[in-house]
């Protein structure tokens, strides 16, 4: 019996997740040139051109990268609906993507009106294409259950993100006046707060019970923390578009923050009840993950306590959110999802597939190496922590982060080098 | 009485807990208490699937269930005894390192499969055989 001809799965082909992850390490190691390239110390103010070349490089290239082409592989499973024209989608997105954040990259360190005028249409394209398409598959999708509500949600805040953040583009290149101050502090809300955060807790109500065996999510809060933390954002959008008094966008942002801590807090409590005990190299980015993400808490309403040292502050706090929450959350993800596509794609062979033997998940990356990235990324984040104070530091991470490019580039690689040597075993057999 | 979505789902809960039993003792080299828990977990599968395939797949196909979607849960069906004689195997050469790949295949392979059908099969089985679910129930529990 030919396996792979009984298959009707909806899984896309292996080629539309797999571009996204291979391009996406290549930005980390810019957003470390970025940093190098540096007049001075780049994490010195919250807003130097290396330090928001470099912020962009790795929100933009690397996680939006990584995040977009696993919601084409994660809403089939999880909703029963693939994205419409999968491969087609694919290319509109990963290319303008990937050309748009070059450009932003290039404009933050130059000032070039022209790079910014390149950048802000590119990156439309890139998240018009996916967000239209992840809406049609949720519009399609008849499961109901928390996740579709969180990237639903999720989806809605990243298209607030990105208007508002090509409004700023813009801004800059044509020199409009606008209240950037307002407008940046709401771009990043809702692109972190809204796009990262709620994704991620969509996916995580899936995958952390999935992967150690934990119990699931507790009703009380699976039910309402997306849509408290949407409505939150959205509270806190019309406050800051307003004008509204700071007393009023500092209760918002308490509320926003005691609703992570919980969403942390709840997860690494369901890790420790996991029935699956052995030593998992993803289980321990996750918990790195979610102690960042208490950190990142923490720091902010330290800064609302302590307004003299407001900045560096909430530096932190960004960094603890990006580098150490959504980084540790998606490379983690990365090491599961990339050799189980392998596999996946392979055991499509059939019974030449079989036959020739397919590479099991722990052949395809090498385990050692993803132990050996984990403790790149805690060194990284650490010195990253440091780095406002300590100029040393500051080039350390930015190696730190140049490495961990590397050794992600070259896992995803291997990956695919593993993949398309069993292929072609597969295919010789079949001759 | 439970839906027949719930009970199928504390069944898969039961599977993966057999599973990570096994899987621990295997990788500590605790091999006869390894090949006591593998053999409790194999069992366990083999009933979920003969439920499956011999009462609730033809019944909801029957009442006009949707036919891609169960071949592709048989066809994973297959992949997933694939690994489990891939993992018997490396039991009885007591291969730690083979079963923990082998194991961590199966994990995923399993879950993802399991989540397809608690998100979009079972619900649909619930809506179509509302009224004999009783009588659905009964016969898979004597599978």
């Amino acid at each position: 019996m030919n396996i792979a001809s009984l298959s009707t799965d909806q899984a896309p082909p292996i080629s539309v997740p797999l571009r996204f992850f291979a391009v996406a390490p290549l930005f980390l190691v810019l957003a470390a040139l970025m940093l190098a390239m540096s007049d001075g110390n780049p994490f010195a103010a919250a807003q130097t051109p290396a330090l928001l070349a470099a912020t962009h490089c790795i929100t933009l290239g690397f996680m939006a990268m990584v995040m977009m082409g696993a919601t084409q592989q994660i809403l089939p499973v999880v909703i029963g609906s693939p994205l419409p024209a999968s491969r087609w989608v694919a290319w509109l997105t990963s290319v303008p993507l990937g050309a748009g954040a070059l450009s932003l990259c290039g404009g933050f360190m130059s000032g070039n009106a022209r790079l910014f005028n390149l950048a802000w249409p590119l990156l439309g394209v890139a998240f018009l294409v996916f967000i239209i398409a992840a809406m049609l598959s949720l519009w399609r999708a008849t499961a109901k259950n928390v996740t579709k509500t969180a990237i639903l949600l999720s989806i809605c805040a990243l298209a607030a993100a990105v208007t508002l953040g090509i409004l700023l583009a813009r801004g800059f290149a044509t020199g409009t006046a606008l209240d950037y101050a307002a407008l940046s502090v709401a771009h990043i809300t809702m692109a972190l707060g809204g796009w990262v955060m709620l994704l991620i807790v969509g996916v995580s109500y899936q995958v952390v019970p999935m992967f150690q065996i934990t119990p699931a999510y507790p009703k009380w809060l699976s039910a309402v923390l997306a849509p408290a933390l949407f409505a939150i954002l959205l509270l806190n959008l019309a406050l800051l578009l307003t004008g509204a008094e700071q007393t009023w966008i500092a209760a918002a942002g308490i509320s926003f923050w005691l609703l992570a801590v919980c969403f942390a807090l709840v997860t690494l409590k369901l890790q420790s009840q996991r029935r699956r005990k052995v030593a998992d190299a993803t289980l321990n980015f996750f918990r790195l993950g979610m102690v960042s993400l208490l950190l990142a808490a923490l720091l902010w309403l330290v800064a609302l306590l302590l307004p003299a040292f407001d900045m560096p502050l909430r530096l932190l706090s960004a960094i603890a959110f990006i580098a150490g929450f959504a980084m540790s959350l998606i490379q983690g993800m990365l090491y599961k999802i990339v050799p189980f596509l392998v596999w996946f794609h392979l055991f499509r062979g059939g019974v030449n597939a079989v036959k020739v033997g397919i590479p099991n998940m722990k052949e395809v990356i090498p385990e050692r190496l993803m132990w050996w990235h984990l403790r790149l990324h805690g060194g990284t984040l650490l010195v990253a922590l440091l780095a406002p104070w300590w100029n040393p530091a500051a080039w350390l991470a930015a190696l730190g982060l140049l490495l961990q490019g590397i050794l992600l580039g070259y896992a995803v690689f291997t990956g695919i080098a593993v993949y398309r040597r069993t292929l072609r075993r597969i295919e010789l057999l079949a001759v | 009485m439970p839906s027949i979505a719930e009970f199928m789902q504390d069944n898969h809960k039961t599977c993966d807990n057999d599973f990570a039993l096994a899987e621990e003792a295997a990788l500590s080299g605790e091999w006869e208490q390894a090949q006591n828990a593998f053999i409790i977990f194999r069992d366990e599968m083999a009933r979920h699937f003969r439920m499956e395939k011999e009462q609730l797949f033809p019944a909801l196909t029957a009442a006009g269930g949707p036919g891609g979607p169960v071949q592709v849960m048989l066809m994973e069906h297959e992949q997933i005894n694939d690994l489990l004689r891939q993992l018997e195997a490396a039991l009885s050469s007591r291969n730690s390192l083979r079963y923990a790949g082998i194991s961590e295949t199966l994990l995923i392979v399993m879950q993802q499969h399991n989540l397809k059908e608690e998100q979009i099969l079972y619900p649909i089985a619930d809506r179509l055989l509302v009224k004999d679910s009783a009588a659905m129930l009964q016969r898979m529990q004597a599978a």
